[in-house]
């Protein structure tokens, strides 16, 4: 209610303004002579004040009162559109009439098209204080987290909000909540499945080393937790690796008892993977071909570092070439991720972007693929 | 409070209609009630639009996140400072801090301008509430502050990390009321070719307008400057970007109105020109306003891309540049040309000013706008820098920086050079010896830097030997010169202090880019390297954790060649999460007048950071130089002189003891 008398109030002033002058005293307009007039004779006694401070010679002084008086001359002589004469004219009132009018009429309409008079201010600190049990998941969040800055070393605290961080997409934070709990509260299967959860989803959803070793140390502390190791079989298939993925989806599934609620899912990406297998039996392309792939398989670790490295320069060369082909770019700043080379990654994301064209639809999509695997965007 | 902010911004878009309309029907028909409503209606639109302006303010102060512009733009933790400059440190807040001045300034004119004539008065706050208008439809229809998002998010996604900056509390504030003070004299050109004749007034009143806004850009500019200089980690002053040459522009622009308005006001010549000048000054600031809220191009200043924006900024460009130019063709020739002088006087140097000034605005334009209508038409992007502006810029201001001492040592009306000469014996002197001193001591590679410096040490004695001669030194008493140097009118300190102002500016441009040295390396803590006689410490690096941001800071002990340690300066890498975005903070040490400036690198293998050091000679002078022209300007702007020439006999003598005067 306060508000509707705000806003009469602001549309009385605003309408006050152009009444009041409107319903003034009909004054005779001093023409642009007098005005002139009145310039040159400020314009004369200032010559008086230098002249008498001694700042102008007295010959200059009358020069210059000459010259004024010419200009003065001048205006008398010329002088035909002096004062305006007020005339009554009919426009004119009609005109005066309408802007009255039009002042309430047009803002109240334009603020009922574009306005939300029915939302309220919502402060934070106003929300944050209201009643917990009306306040949304959000501002359950905030106020945990407002506690937890207060008290940084509440084990219990980030061992409550790490899920929840995780469920409402927040990897980065859900992955320091988990380390903190870890931290403060130790080592637990479930700390280190959630912590491989938040690393894996925010990069996009690719299994990091940082994400297996947490699925590790998750598998080894409860071997029992079908998790851990439905996790780390996806890393193999993400590796390429898709008949070791097989084997372990296999396993894990003759663990898992026949209501559990992974069985499904475990079963599902099962079929994937060996549905994947095949497909890549078939045709060797695009990506590594089966030669590279089977010496891939004989090389020692750190060779096999090198072989990917080359394969990546590889692609990266042919996109310099090429580089109309937005599905090789987000192949090359997803290996550039995957290698942890975040520098390459951001100058291949930015090349890319230019040459799709910095406006155009795949260059948009490559851009938000970069952010989902979690580049976001580059400082100008 | 947020939808009363919302109402009263409708509200004044409502006004500003008004404030167009009736003032100019009543000046074209000489009703004096239809023009007396300019002044209340433009003072309550200052008002409403100051209403809307703060309610936007407190809902960032509030973390209000049921405001889509302030969950776009700010976060819950950051500090209250970077709050309340965030409502402007984004396209939409902006562009409302724009109307804001606009109305003020039309709210200002409206209570200070009762001595002017009633349809001049009335004219001018007409097309004041035009260009209003045009902006606050832009801001309704395109970039609305006050829409509302439900349900209210619980966080913001904060604000840009460079701009969470001191800087941005004073560099677009001061910006602004520089681009925006030229829409006055802009209204006054406008004004002037609507009625069709100069009145006398016009450039008294133009003048002070023309000041007010030079000044702000001035300081606008210089802010811009040293905030890139020391946020961005690079040591650079000035990148010849195209969004400071939008800014630039008007400058150089309001420059030469400046001068030449000092013309029309003295010999009533110069008037079509002045005219124009005003006109190109705000249209070069709408110019600006629109590549840097466009989107046409990628900056730090371009907050958000939409089409639609650029395409509204550049409808209400074409229409008041098109719209004036034209108006400007039609009307031109009905006004009272000026007189015709000689080309040695002080008018004839004025306008050498003018020449040179406006070839330096094309240039600079050229340079700015030739890549974007290459790209728009062929599709081949290239970058017009440093070495283009160099080779044209450059050339340019040499002739008219060493010419800066003479113009005001010349009598008006008929001058006498060779006098002017004489006087400035003295600072033709200086120069060449520290020019020598220069070159022969300090760097002897270079001839550019002696000469640049030799140009700096031209201008800064050549305005002191203006105030000197104008106080009559050495032709009376020390104690009579002492007392004429105390009763001189303050345009003749504002004069001086502004060209000594260039002088200082150019000191430090010349110092910094021929003597500053750069060291890059990787330094291990306790390690430490010698800059320019002194020795640099590196201690450590430590983490540190902002109210939102986290930093390492590196710490490095400056100490003279004796192992004294003279301050400690910190560099630091910050990463703010929110925007995911990493921000370098430079460490800077002031020493004297020149600056060490320390920013860090990348982490390599076995404890060590890649650090570069510079030592930036004469600096500081680049912006106190700036903040010298600034007070000039305040001190002219303070004077009530004498407004018309005051003419000497064609005799020398007489034309000697004018210049004295």
């Amino acid at each position: 209610m306060v508000f509707w008398i705000v806003l009469g109030l602001l549309t009385v002033i605003a309408s006050l303004a152009i009444i009041l002058p409107l319903s003034g005293s009909r004054r005779e307009v001093a023409g642009a002579r007098e005005h002139d007039i009145e310039v040159y004779r400020d314009q004369l006694a200032e010559i008086e004040r230098d002249a008498g401070r001694g700042l102008i010679g007295k010959e200059e002084a009358a020069q210059a009162r000459a010259e004024i008086g010419r200009r003065i001359l001048k205006l008398d002589t010329n002088d035909q559109n002096g004062g305006h004469v007020p005339r009554d004219n009919a426009l004119v009132r009609g005109l005066a009439m309408a802007a009255v009018v039009a002042v309430p009429v047009m803002s109240w309409g334009l603020y009922s098209a574009i306005g939300s008079p029915d939302m309220a201010g919502q402060p934070l600190a106003e929300r944050l204080a209201k009643d917990p049990a009306s306040s949304t998941i959000d501002e359950l969040v905030a106020r945990a987290e407002a506690h937890l800055r207060a008290n940084p070393e509440d084990g219990r605290g980030w061992d409550v909000v790490a899920p929840i961080y995780l469920r409402l997409d927040r990897a980065g934070e859900a992955a320091t909540a988990f380390r903190n709990a870890i931290r403060l509260l130790g080592d637990s299967a479930p700390r280190w499945t959630g912590l491989g959860e938040a690393l894996m989803a925010g990069s996009g959803g690719v299994v990091t080393t940082d994400a297996a070793a947490a699925f590790e140390r998750a598998a080894a502390l409860d071997p029992a937790d079908p998790r851990p190791k439905f996790f780390l079989a996806t890393a193999k298939a993400q590796e390429g690796d898709l008949v070791a993925a097989a084997t372990d989806l296999r396993a894990l599934l003759s663990t898992l008892a026949a209501e559990s609620p992974w069985r499904p899912v475990v079963e599902q990406t099962l079929a994937q993977a060996t549905a994947e297998a095949e497909r890549r039996a078939a045709s060797a392309a695009p990506g590594p071909s089966s030669e590279d792939m089977e010496a891939a398989a004989e090389l020692s670790d750190a060779e096999r570092a090198d072989m990917i490295q080359v394969m990546v320069e590889r692609l990266d060369e042919r996109l310099r070439e090429n580089p109309q082909d937005a599905e090789g770019w987000q192949r090359l700043v997803r290996s550039y991720l995957v290698l942890d080379r975040r520098a390459d990654a951001r100058d291949a994301l930015a090349r890319g972007v230019t040459a799709l064209g910095t406006d155009t639809e795949q260059a948009r999509g490559l851009t938000a693929f970069a952010a989902g695997l979690g580049l976001g965007e580059d400082q100008p | 409070m947020v939808e009363t902010g919302h109402f009263a911004l409708v509200l004044a878009f409502a006004l500003s209609l008004v404030q167009f309309v009736l003032p100019l029907v009543g000046a074209r028909t000489g009703d004096a009630r239809l023009m007396a409503t300019a002044g209340p209606v433009a003072v309550t639109g200052f008002a409403m639009t100051a209403i809307s302006f703060a309610a936007l303010t407190v809902a960032y102060m509030l973390s209000d996140f049921s405001v889509l512009n302030v969950v776009e733009n700010s976060h819950s933790q950051k500090p209250m400072l970077y709050k309340i400059t965030g409502t402007w440190g984004n396209h939409e807040g902006s562009m409302l801090l724009w109307v804001l001045i606009l109305t003020f300034f039309g709210a200002l004119v409206a209570s200070f301008g009762r001595n002017l004539p009633a349809t001049l008065r009335a004219n001018v706050l007409a097309i004041q509430g035009l260009i209003g208008s045009a902006f606050f439809l832009f801001i309704i229809a395109t970039s609305n502050p006050f829409v509302r998002v439900s349900p209210a998010p619980i966080e913001g996604q904060d604000l840009n990390p460079i701009l969470q900056d001191v800087g941005l509390a004073i560099h677009p504030p001061l910006l602004y009321l520089g681009y925006v003070g030229f829409s006055v004299c802009f209204s006054f050109a406008i004004a002037a070719l609507i009625e069709g004749r100069i009145d006398a007034a016009w450039a008294r009143w133009v003048r002070p307008w023309t000041l007010a806004a030079w000044i702000f850009l001035t300081g606008g500019i210089a802010m811009g400057s040293y905030w890139a200089y020391y946020e961005l980690g690079w040591g650079g002053f000035w990148f010849w970007d195209p969004v400071e040459n939008a800014s630039f522009m008007p400058w150089l622009a309001g420059t030469a109105l400046l001068h030449s308005a000092i013309v029309m006001e003295r010999r009533s010549a110069l008037k079509i020109w002045t005219l124009l000048l005003a006109i190109m000054a705000f249209s070069l600031s709408l110019l600006g306003t629109f590549l840097v809220r466009s989107g046409v191009l990628t900056s730090v200043h371009a907050f958000a891309t939409d089409p639609a924006r650029g395409v509204f900024i550049l409808m209400i460009l074409v229409f008041f540049i098109g719209g004036a130019l034209m108006l400007f063709a039609w009307r031109a020739q009905t006004l009272t040309p000026g007189g015709i002088f000689a080309p040695i006087s002080r008018e004839g140097a004025l306008v050498l000013n003018n020449l040179f000034l406006s070839t330096a605005v094309t240039t600079v334009l050229v340079g700015t706008l030739y890549p974007l209508v290459l790209e728009s038409i062929t599709g081949e992007k290239i970058s017009v820098g440093e070495p283009f502006f160099n080779l044209t810029f450059g050339p340019l201001m040499v002739p008219l920086l060493l010419a800066v001492p003479f113009g005001p040592l010349l009598a008006w009306k008929r001058a006498d050079l060779w006098a002017a000469s004489q006087r400035l014996v003295f600072a033709f002197g200086g120069a060449v010896l520290v020019m020598l001193v220069t070159y022969s001591f300090v760097d002897r590679a270079s001839v550019l830097a002696a000469f640049g410096i030799g140009l700096g040490t031209w201008l800064v004695l050549g305005a002191i030997t203006d105030l000197a001669t104008k106080s009559g030194l050495g032709s009376v008493s020390p104690g009579i010169a002492l007392r004429r140097f105390a009763g001189l009118p303050r345009s003749a300190y504002g004069t001086a202090l502004a060209h000594l102002g260039v002088g200082l500016t150019t000191l430090g441009v010349v110092g910094v880019m021929s003597l500053q040295t750069e060291h890059i390396l990787t330094m291990k803590p306790g390690e430490s390297v010698p800059v320019a006689g002194y020795e640099i410490r590196f201690e450590g690096l430590q983490p540190y954790r902002g109210p939102n941001y986290t930093e390492d800071q590196g710490r490095f002990l400056l100490m003279d060649s004796s192992g004294r340690t003279l301050t400690e300066i910190v560099s630091a890498k910050r990463f703010y999460p929110a925007r995911q975005m990493p921000t370098t903070e430079a460490g800077i040490a002031t020493r004297g007048v020149s600056q060490v400036y320390v920013a860090l690198g990348d982490a390599v293998d076995g404890g060590g950071i890649v650090v570069r050091i510079w030592w930036k000679p004469l600096v500081t002078l680049i912006w106190l130089g700036c903040v010298v022209m600034m007070v000039g300007g305040s001190l002219s702007l303070l004077d009530r002189r004498l407004r018309i020439g005051a003419p000497a006999k064609r005799r020398k003598r007489l034309a000697a003891a004018e210049a004295t005067a």
